[in-house]
């Protein structure tokens, strides 16, 4: 049998854009009593990292992210922007201890110059963002973060955007994931889930080349995506049910199946 | 309490991933196990399809032609595995259901073009109760497909000369499209709409017409609204987080278009 721990756990890590609290509370409902939220850090700590969980720093109204790229020691994760660390508490989504962290990479510039072009990229195409470039493995590579959130509860559906994406310094070259996840749950639960990987060449190791190269990776599949929305609608769902039967009629009850008009089973005259 | 935890189990399986409604209603009844029984009765799960031994004819599964561990055929009106004195509709119910369930072969042919549907009767103190199941799957291309169940419930009270029909319908569908250039995308989920309404009776046979045509108009809005929330609303939500358009054009567009406007009404 698997453990009430375990069960919780994924449905912490599966809870859809914007809902976990919700989430939260049904399983404190269920769980009535029992301390189980505590043991459940494990879980919160994956979905804050892998759903690119954003944060406002103590005296700041700037969004910082959450994510594996930017962690540090115990529960601390570091933002090159604003050259700040901080610790993050996992269950409640808040940031303390803020301290100052200067970048130290022998890739710095290219990191600033990232996160400008980032920025220009982000604005042009995302209403409400965040992001991220980040050293990695031993300052062999960087890593490039956008998350996209919009939430809009009082008409039931929530959506996120993600674009993960490493660059290796050694050779130019764009690979990662862009995800996209859409819940709407008016009088039912209906959920969008996507995953694009990307891995693309990259024509030289400048910040202008990369971005514009993440920015026609998300252009093309956004293009894609709205393209498979049409097949989808007119392949399978079309496949499925009939609008209306071939002959455009709707189907005459009283002449099909086993109840003829005139005739009653319950012992009336047959025809 | 219970009364919470039902209602927490059904906001939790209204938030997670409507593709893993199994996994997680077997999670939450295994944190909750009493709240086993009214959950199995009051959500839908995508049907499963089983053959007639009698008939060597499909039929579908649900809650409501179950007994213990045996499923009543609707071609035979036998539980499979066999069982003595399983729980079968009176003799006038069961041939209502007999005639619903050539009626409705009918409708599922004409709309569904294949797939597999069954129909349940049961007897009620002042009328009678039945579920309409339907089922179909498609995979167009190898790389897409589709599952839709169809799930309607109703109940049929008599009144002089009428009956009042309560009908609670769900669809289940899912969706899925998977190339190079897209990756993987999966479009799930289910809806639910009730309708309530009184309807003239005149013998037995209108039964089977009234449940028809209720559930003939149910299904076509259903897919109607279906179809404006899986390609409508969910592109649009897309489209909320990601401007195609630079948002610098769109708004410049947009102030002018204020301008004008201002300008207009001077």
């Amino acid at each position: 049998m698997t453990s009430t721990i375990e069960l919780a756990s994924s449905f912490i890590e599966g809870a859809p854009p914007g809902e976990l609290a919700d989430v939260v509370a049904d399983i404190q409902t269920l769980t009535e009593g029992d301390d189980v939220i505590s043991s459940l850090t494990p879980a919160f700590e994956r979905y804050n990292e892998s759903q690119l969980t954003t944060v406002k720093l103590p005296g700041s109204s700037q969004e910082v992210i959450v994510s594996e790229f930017n962690k540090l020691e115990g529960n601390r994760y570091f933002d090159t922007e604003s050259q700040t660390s901080f610790e993050f508490d996992h269950v409640t989504q808040t940031a303390s201890g803020a301290q100052s962290s200067p970048l130290e990479s022998q890739n710095a510039d290219l990191i600033k110059s990232l996160q400008k072009a980032l920025a220009i990229h982000a604005q042009e195409h995302y209403p409400s963002s965040s992001h991220g470039v980040y050293p990695i493995e031993n300052d062999t590579a960087i890593a490039i973060l956008l998350v996209a959130n919009r939430y809009s509860p009082n008409n039931f559906w929530n959506g996120r955007f993600r674009a993960i994406y490493q660059v290796p310094v050694s050779s130019p070259a764009l690979t990662g994931k862009i995800h996209i996840d859409v819940h709407y749950y008016e009088d039912g639960n209906v959920a969008l889930n996507t995953s694009k990987p990307v891995d693309l060449s990259v024509s030289s190791l400048s910040a202008e080349a990369i971005v514009s190269r993440i920015a026609a990776a998300e252009r093309d599949y956004q293009e894609e995506l709205n393209r498979a929305f049409v097949a989808l609608s007119e392949g399978a769902f079309k496949g499925l049910r009939r609008q209306l039967p071939i002959t455009r009629q709707k189907v005459e009850w009283e002449k099909v199946g086993g109840y003829r008009l005139g005739q009653d089973i319950s012992g009336g005259k047959a025809r | 309490m219970a009364d919470a935890q039902f209602d927490s189990a059904l906001d939790l399986l209204r938030r997670l991933n409507p593709r893993d409604i199994k996994a997680n209603l077997n999670a939450i009844t295994s944190i909750v196990p009493d709240l086993t029984e009214d959950l199995l009765s009051s959500v839908d799960q995508p049907l499963e399809i089983r053959r007639c031994p009698q008939t060597n004819r499909d039929y579908l599964l649900c809650d409501y032609n179950r007994d213990g561990d045996s499923y009543r055929s609707p071609w035979s009106n036998e539980f499979d595995p066999p069982l003595e004195d399983g729980t079968v509709p009176s003799d006038r119910v069961r041939k209502l259901e007999v005639a619903a369930n050539e009626a409705f072969d009918v409708y599922r042919d004409l709309y569904y073009e294949g797939g597999v549907g069954s129909v349940y009767f049961w007897d009620l103190d002042d009328g009678f109760a039945g579920v309409i199941l339907l089922k179909k799957g498609v995979s167009p291309g190898s790389q897409s497909s589709g599952e839709w169940d169809s799930i309607h419930v109703f109940e049929s009270t008599d009144r002089a000369r009428m009956s009042h029909y309560k009908l609670t319908s769900t669809v289940i569908l899912h969706l899925s499209n998977e190339s190079q250039a897209l990756g993987e995308m999966d479009l799930s989920g289910n809806m639910t709409r009730q309708v309530e309404v009184d309807l003239p009776v005149e013998s037995d046979a209108s039964h089977v017409a009234n449940v028809g045509r209720l559930v003939e108009d149910m299904e076509l809005k259903m897919r109607n609204l279906l179809q404006e929330v899986y390609f409508g609303k969910a592109k649009d939500v897309v489209g909320e987080l990601r401007s195609l358009a630079p948002l610098s054009e769109t708004n410049r567009d947009r102030a002018t278009q204020l301008e004008m406007i201002k300008s207009m009404q001077k």
